[in-house]
């Protein structure tokens, strides 16, 4: 397969489909799935063709194992969820731009992990940004798009400029060789620059303020794409921040924290901190898509911190840790989505007790979590596993107690979506919903499948990453017929499905033998003469972690300081109009004066 | 080969035609500005002596790459413009085939003195048009900042013409004034200042907010296209070829350059009423091209200018024409408006996503040139400042699209209830005008090697360089 034809193919039919959906907005739906899918299957065929270089126009492009991986997971993403597409066209105020957005961003997306200079690299990404920012718009909140416009667009501006930075030394744009030369205060510049947008795509705290605006509110069909692909674009500049960077290299002769040069430890602190700020904010959202994005926080501060660690365990865990999330995120985004296209609602308290309408949505939401919270035996919990691993190696405590955190943290809040949604009485409201059709549990039913996969047989997707590690010359994590080893141990994670499995298996014969419960109506309670008319008050999830928030119910919003940002802008704004712009003549003649005078003070005529 | 001079003397002959047969006045506009655009390109290329004194001693048109892109870019936008909004231009058909004639004269004309006529021509129409505002106040502001810079210009040409006995722009380049210099200081100060009250440069712009600020769909489009970008591409070929920038005197100029567009980007990104947007963009933008004008970075600033004008035409157009119909041009009054006018807002959205320097769409070959410029004269802080207030200037623009295409409460998905009216902004020939216009800058911003070979032959303006960055490198791998 030629990565030419699949990029052409996917620009020509996201053209296409803009005008198929003004004839028939279904079909232009259904081509999503059709050029998603070929996509999919393009790139899978591409391996072969992994180290050729070309160019299509003037972008140059080169076939990297690094780049087909992330390609691959990213078009997963999009393929997967292009299947609810067809049914959310009548709820699209411009059906034909969101399909044709949708394609040109998933190109975009394919171009920019093959781009072979830094040029065509950035025009890709430039343009994902701007037609995902079309798309989101279209959701529940313009302000969502603003905001992911913004962040994405602080990000993407230090890059250029780091870019160009080293650009002016090196003279090339070639990826591999663009950071040639640099040293001293120059490389901190260009390092912390051109990770910026690396760190605002995967919602690296204080850049984390877009995913919940931009999860929570996009289209549902969109959500699951921004975490579960998107995002994971933030993950490649990281990667190429510490190998086309040579950041190790580089700072060799810094100050080192646990034999981690400085700015790459901040750097890892920082995604700490992300964890620890996903996993609390996540505990607090009532709206489960929110929820699910303070949880791509997390995730996202587990991958940086694999990707930067550039070793040969926790790099590897961070690499997988990609797809595991972005197969389990968009799972739970698209059974959310489910959900919602049943019930029209994303928030928490006004749904209960789906799994008796809708089971196997619930069964793909079950696993989704059960990955996300890095619980055997699903490939969030080897993911996971190899990043401890790697922490507890260098014996970053700091780091390794955050990962803890977010780790027992999310049991917290991944179970909340399951039991108020889930679980629990149903409303009557709902209790004539049925489950989605077949062409939108085809997905959910995928994913959930590969999220068992990549936890019983996680070498599969290991020895893909041993290459890459090989291709960035580190040495490759070590693994056996189907166990991982360490330094400290082994996992063999076939095994660790079976004794799960075999627990399972017990509780589900308990559950069958044993009596059933008794079903009750949600207002069926006993109130003491007082009657209660609002019944999300009474539903089991509703201020579910009061106790707990409360603890830190007066942590700082991080949003405050972009609009504090932005109204210092503002002001400087203000300022110029009232300084210098007015109806009348006499403030420019002052100026004109001013300067002048100035002037010639600057030139020494006086 | 016709001789340039035509380019000044059809207009003006049209023009006083116009004066005579009143009623076919709109035609003679018309066909003005056809003819300005078909002989454009069977000019005589090269010095061309009027009156047969030879230089320094007489007056001479000089027709050079440079003066070539602004005749085309003045002349096309003159064009679409007229052709835009016909119905307005009539009344102004007298006056915008002498601003055609002026501004003909100010690209073309070798000499400074001559310039200054040229350029009162041109200011005085701008003068004129800005009534249409129907603001006089705004007018008198602007005619007396005008006529201040008229004056300072004059005054700074007698001491230049008292110092070197010439005011012929190639005569004076020879003589390699050193700009460094106390006696050269005041009367290029002068000069200046004429020019950066015309290009809007802070702190001397004071006019633009009223002027700008109650245009209508034909003038203001003219105002932030056509003179603009004359007035820029004039101060570039003055303060390059004319007059050699260096030492403190370039640090100023390219000081108030920088703070200019990052103070009007500042005040674009505080509005709601999109004509003020526009025009605190425009001064942004303007800021920044004679910043690099100013560092002799000619080839980055022009494309910057033409990308500018072109974006700019077309967004006051549409803002001109979207205030007539709704009476407002408060964005958040506006919402939803291109819902029943997809073309049109299309149009919008491509030349903002040019503005911003969003890839695919030529501003962002502007960008990267000015940016690979600035860096390879060791320049680091410029482009600094470039890219931070390039994330305010797309936020406002960004936050102005998202406005006017998905209406909607928060909380709910965008749903075109909520969209203001069905009126159609442009009729279709006009909206596919418009259409075909931005189409231009996405077809100039795919294909941007070309485009820039059509812009500079690949040989740069004036001895200056070429294209500081091409696409076509990256596939060399240089």
């Amino acid at each position: 397969m030629n990565l030419t034809i699949i990029l052409a193919v996917t620009v020509v039919l996201a053209v296409v489909s803009f005008f198929i959906t003004r004839l028939n907005k279904k079909a232009g739906g259904f081509l999503t799935v059709i050029a998603s899918l070929f996509a999919f299957v393009g790139l899978f065929l591409l391996k072969g063709s992994i180290g050729g270089e070309f160019s299509i126009f003037y972008f140059s492009f080169k076939i990297t194992m690094v780049g087909w991986y992330f390609a691959l997971i990213m078009v997963l993403a999009y393929s997967m969820t292009s299947f609810f597409n067809p049914f959310w066209m009548d709820k699209m105020m411009y059906p034909g731009s969101y399909n044709f957005m949708y394609l040109l961003s998933m190109a975009g997306t394919i171009g920019m992990f093959f781009a072979k200079d830094f040029i065509t690299l950035f025009i890709f990404w430039e343009t994902v940004v701007w037609s995902s920012t079309f798309i989101i718009q279209l959701g529940k909140s313009r302000k969502a798009s603003y905001v992911y416009y913004v962040v994405s667009a602080i990000g993407s501006m230090a890059t250029l400029f780091a870019i160009m930075m080293a650009y002016s030394v090196s003279g090339t744009f070639v990826i591999s060789e663009a950071f040639a030369g640099l040293s001293g205060g120059a490389a901190i510049a260009v390092f912390f620059t051109f990770i910026l947008s690396g760190l605002a795509k995967i919602g690296i705290f204080p850049f984390h303020v877009w995913l919940p605006a931009a999860h929570g509110n996009a289209p549902h069909t969109f959500s699951p794409v921004l975490s579960g692909g998107l995002v994971k674009m933030g993950a490649f500049i990281a990667f190429l921040s510490v190998t086309a960077f040579p950041a190790y290299e580089i700072f060799s002769g810094m100050f080192k924290v646990m034999g981690t040069p400085f700015p790459i430890y901040f750097l890892m602190a920082l995604g700490a901190i992300s964890i620890i700020v996903g996993t609390l904010m996540a505990i607090k959202q009532e709206d489960a898509k929110k929820l699910l994005a303070y949880s791509s926080v997390a995730n996202g501060g587990y991958i940086l911190i694999g990707i930067l660690m550039l070793d040969q365990v926790g790099f590897a865990g961070g690499m997988m840790h990609l797809v595991n999330h972005a197969v389990a995120s968009a799972a739970a985004f698209l059974a959310i989505a489910a959900v919602a296209y049943r019930t029209g609602t994303t928030k928490m308290s006004e749904m209960g007790g789906m799994i008796h309408r809708m089971p196997v949505t619930y069964i793909v939401y079950l696993v989704a979590i059960i990955s996300m919270a890095g619980i055997p035996p699903m490939g969030g919990f080897v993911s996971k596993w190899l990043i401890f691993q790697g922490l507890a190696d260098k014996g970053m405590l700091f780091l390794a107690a955050a990962a803890f955190f977010g780790s027992i943290g999310s049991f917290m809040y991944v179970f909340r979506p399951l039991s108020a949604v889930f679980l629990g009485q149903t409303f009557t409201r709902d209790l004539k919903k049925k489950e989605v059709g077949f062409f939108m549990m085809l997905p959910m039913l995928i994913l959930t499948a590969l999220s068992i996969l990549a936890g019983v047989f996680p070498n599969t997707i290991l020895r893909v990453i041993t290459e890459i590690q090989a291709s960035v010359g580190i040495s490759p994590v070590t693994l056996a017929e189907n166990t991982i080893v360490t330094v400290n141990g082994y996992l063999d994670a076939f095994r660790v499905f079976i004794v799960f499995g075999f627990g399972f298996t017990i509780a589900f014969v308990i559950f069958i033998v044993r009596r059933k419960s008794k079903k009750v109506e949600l207002m069926d309670t006993y109130t003491s003469a007082e009657f209660i008319h609002t019944r999300e008050l009474l539903h089991y999830s509703s201020k579910f972690y009061a106790p707990f928030e409360r603890l830190y119910d007066k942590a700082p919003d991080t949003m405050k300081l972009y609009k504090k940002i932005a109204v210092k802008i503002g002001e400087l704004g203000n300022l110029t109009e009232s300084l210098f712009y007015g109806h009348k003549p006499e403030k420019t003649v002052f100026w004109v004066m001013i300067t002048g005078i100035f002037v010639v003070i600057i030139g020494g005529v006086v | 080969m016709i001789n340039p001079v035509f380019m000044i003397a059809i207009p003006l002959i049209l023009a006083f035609l116009s004066l005579v047969a009143a009623r076919i006045k709109k035609w003679l506009l018309l066909s003005g500005v056809l003819i300005n655009i078909a002989i454009l390109f069977f000019l005589e290329k090269g010095e061309t002596v009027i009156g047969g004194f030879k230089p320094p001693f007489g007056i001479n048109l000089i027709l050079d790459n440079y003066s070539m892109v602004g005749l085309a870019l003045a002349g096309l936008l003159l064009l679409a413009g007229v052709v835009l909004s016909l119905d307005k231009a009539d009344k102004y058909s007298t006056v915008l085939l002498t601003a055609l004639a002026g501004i003909n004269g100010m690209l073309l004309t070798g000499d400074l003195f001559n310039l200054f006529i040229f350029m009162e021509i041109t200011i005085i129409s701008a003068y004129i048009l800005s009534t249409a505002g129907k603001k006089p106040e705004y007018s008198f502001n602007y005619l007396v900042i005008g006529s201040i810079g008229s004056v300072f210009y004059l005054a700074g040409l007698v001491v230049f013409y008292s110092l070197t006995g010439t005011l012929n722009m190639a005569d004076l380049a020879a003589q390699n004034l050193s700009m460094g210099t106390p006696e050269l200081l005041v009367p290029l100060f002068l000069i200046f200042t004429a020019f950066a009250i015309e290009a809007k440069l802070i702190p001397f712009g004071g006019w633009v907010k009223g002027v700008y600020g109650n245009s209508n769909r034909l003038t203001g489009a003219l105002f932030a296209s056509v003179y603009a970008s004359t007035v820029l591409f004039v101060f570039g070929r003055v303060f390059n070829e004319v007059f050699a920038l260096s030492g403190a005197v370039q640090t100023i100029i390219v000081l108030i350059g920088v703070v200019t567009f990052a103070f009007g980007e500042a005040a674009a990104f505080r509005q709601v009423k999109m004509r003020r947007i526009l025009l605190y963009s425009s001064i942004g933008q303007s800021g920044l091209a004679a910043a690099l004008f100013a560092l002799g970075l000619i080839f980055p600033a022009v494309l910057l200018v033409i990308s500018n004008a072109v974006s700019k035409f077309i967004m006051f157009s549409i803002t001109g024409k979207l205030r007539e119909i709704y009476k407002t041009d408060d964005y958040t009054d506006l919402k939803g408006v291109f819902f029943s006018n997809k073309l049109t807002g299309i149009a919008f959205s491509i030349s903002a996503m040019s503005l911003i320097g969003l890839p695919l769409f030529f501003g962002f070959y502007a960008k990267l040139n000015a940016l690979t410029a600035l860096f390879n004269g060791g320049n680091w802080f410029i482009p600094a400042v470039i890219l931070l207030f390039a994330i305010v200037e797309g936020a406002y623009f960004i936050r102005l699209l998202i406005a006017l295409w998905a209406p909607g409460k928060e909380g709910e998905i965008a749903d075109k209830s909520h969209a203001v009216g069905e009126i159609r902004i442009f009729n279709i020939k006009k909206s596919i005008l418009v259409f075909i216009l931005s189409l231009v800058i996405l077809a100039a911003g795919l294909i941007p090697d070309l485009a820039g070979k059509l812009i500079s032959s690949d040989s740069g303006f004036m001895g200056g360089d070429g294209p500081a960055f091409t696409m076509s490198q990256l596939k060399g791998g240089e």
